[in-house]
């Protein structure tokens, strides 16, 4: 059943056309805004994969919301009509990561590009479960999607030494990319994992609850017959 | 339109309302040739293609499982003093009602007196504020809106909620597909939901809730965008569900054919109680 909704799910994500195309757009044009300075363009260029694909798991998860408490209510497992879509999307993430991996290796010079790639992995892995959890938490396009905007414009702008930045989900995207970039240790490579495994574990806690508390349907008993 | 027209017209017709292309072809060269021997246009002896094609397939199709005897099984739903309180707006008040596999009940009222809220707390997808809900495990469950994915096509929705009932991928969309043909659609592979007409989405919405054989069939009026054909076969889906031992209940605001059904559950808008 899990493979059957990641595959269902992929094929929704991929027959809407322009939304496909504006989320790889999205982190095209934060990377060529900021192509003259390395580090931020890799930084940027994180940051709007990170944002299009929780975008794109707000509206999957949103759009889907009426047809997976239909299927809860029929005998889907709620866990696995999560675990399904997230799939899809953390496939797809990867895929654009992987993409634009190649696109950083043929046009910039970096120190540690494996670095690069570690650091678009783990901002698709926070991303996907974080649009997830605000599409569970509020289930409108525009509310979830204001709320993204807010999350993500503030994570760009906050200064990264601050408490502010460390508290919001992709503060490891920016220690990751200054240990791809810069001549640092190993110990900015150690914080930014640790933010991101509790960040990861976190929305991943959040959306499987969420998603319990809204697609699990009563329990009812079977009529005892005289 | 030519006669030829008229032919393709007619044929293309046929398919789309589940008779197999090869008797449909059949049955386009038979009125074809019915026409020339009266000297005649097909139109003006038989009528528009569309319309006499939807008569002709409905005639076409064989009449499902009429052979099975109906029984009355044990039961599958039981309300007992169902309330359901949104605050202070009470949309149900002390619902009563027993349905046994072999029945058909029937919820009807006017817009707005909670029979949408009452067939979702038969599915579960709603708490009732009070009473008790009894219903069997297996249940196909057909909701008013949105039941449907928009980017997906038919045999998608078939292979998905196959899935949740343990299906193998190819019996799922077998089944589909001849569920579908009861209701007089043919699923046509590539088109994705939200590009079918209305009634054909709706067609689509019934189907997915009857795929596993439940014992119990939920549906919120299930005939939404359906032409007299589509709403006939629909009742003769519903009979023919009842007679081969499930319970259905139908919510419903037409009046039409409720002299069938074994239980009639009327609801009043809260204003009128």
């Amino acid at each position: 059943m899990l493979w059957t909704i990641a595959g269902t799910s992929m094929r929704e994500i991929t027959r809407r056309r322009a939304a496909l195309l504006l989320v790889i757009a999205l982190p095209l044009a934060f990377y060529a805004a900021r192509a003259d300075m390395q580090g931020q363009a890799i930084r940027f260029l994180a940051l709007g994969v990170g944002w299009a694909v929780a975008t794109l798991a707000l509206f999957s998860h949103v759009g889907s919301r009426h047809l997976d408490r239909r299927l809860a209510v029929v005998g889907a497992s709620p866990t696995a009509l999560l675990l399904g879509r997230q799939l899809a999307l953390i496939g797809m993430g990867l895929t654009l990561a992987g993409g634009y991996l190649a696109l950083v290796a043929a046009t910039q010079d970096v120190a540690r590009l494996w670095a690069v790639g570690l650091l678009l992995a783990t901002t698709v892995i926070i991303a996907a479960p974080l649009g997830a959890v605000v599409s569970l938490v509020l289930p409108r396009e525009l509310e979830g999607a204001l709320a993204l905007l807010a999350v993500m414009a503030t994570q760009m702008i906050a200064d990264p030494e601050g408490t502010l930045a460390k508290a919001l989900p992709m503060w490891s995207t920016r220690e990751l990319t200054a240990y791809a970039v810069d001549p640092v240790g190993d110990d900015v490579l150690r914080s930014g994992l640790l933010h991101f495994a509790v960040v990861a574990l976190l929305c991943a806690c959040g959306a499987w609850a969420a998603a319990v508390v809204r697609l699990r349907p009563q329990t009812l008993p079977t009529p005892v017959n005289p | 339109m030519t006669a030829s027209q008229w032919h393709e017209s007619f044929a293309r017709t046929l398919v789309e309302h589940g008779v197999a292309p090869g008797e449909a072809r059949r049955l386009a060269d038979d009125s074809t040739e019915e026409a020339q021997a009266a000297n005649m246009h097909p139109a003006d002896l038989f009528g528009p293609a569309t319309a006499y094609a939807a008569t002709m397939a409905r005639a076409a199709r064989p009449a499902p499982l009429q052979s099975l005897t109906r029984t009355r099984g044990p039961v599958v739903l039981r309300l007992t003093g169902v309330t359901k309180r949104y605050r202070r707006h009470e949309v149900l008040r002390g619902v009563d009602l027993t349905l046994r596999a072999g029945e058909v009940a029937a919820v009807v009222g006017a817009n707005g007196c909670g029979k949408s809220t009452l067939l979702d707390i038969c599915a579960g997808a709603t708490k009732a504020t009070s009473g008790r809900v009894e219903r069997s495990a297996r249940i196909g469950y057909a909701p008013q809106q949105r039941g449907v994915a928009p980017y997906l096509t038919p045999d998608e929705h078939f292979r998905l909620f196959g899935a949740v009932h343990g299906m193998a991928a190819r019996r799922a969309v077998a089944t589909g597909a001849h569920l579908a043909s009861g209701l007089g659609w043919l699923p046509r592979p590539g088109i994705v939901a939200g590009q079918l007409s209305g009634g054909t989405q709706q067609k689509l919405n019934v189907v997915l809730g009857e795929l596993n054989r439940p014992d119990l069939i939920l549906l919120d009026e299930p005939y939404q965008g359906f032409d007299q054909d589509s709403y006939l076969d629909l009742w003769t889906q519903v009979y023919a569900w009842r007679d081969a031992g499930a319970g259905v209940l139908v919510v419903t605001h037409l009046l039409h054919d409720l002299d069938r059904v074994d239980h009639v559950l009327e609801l009043k808008a809260t204003e009128d109680r």
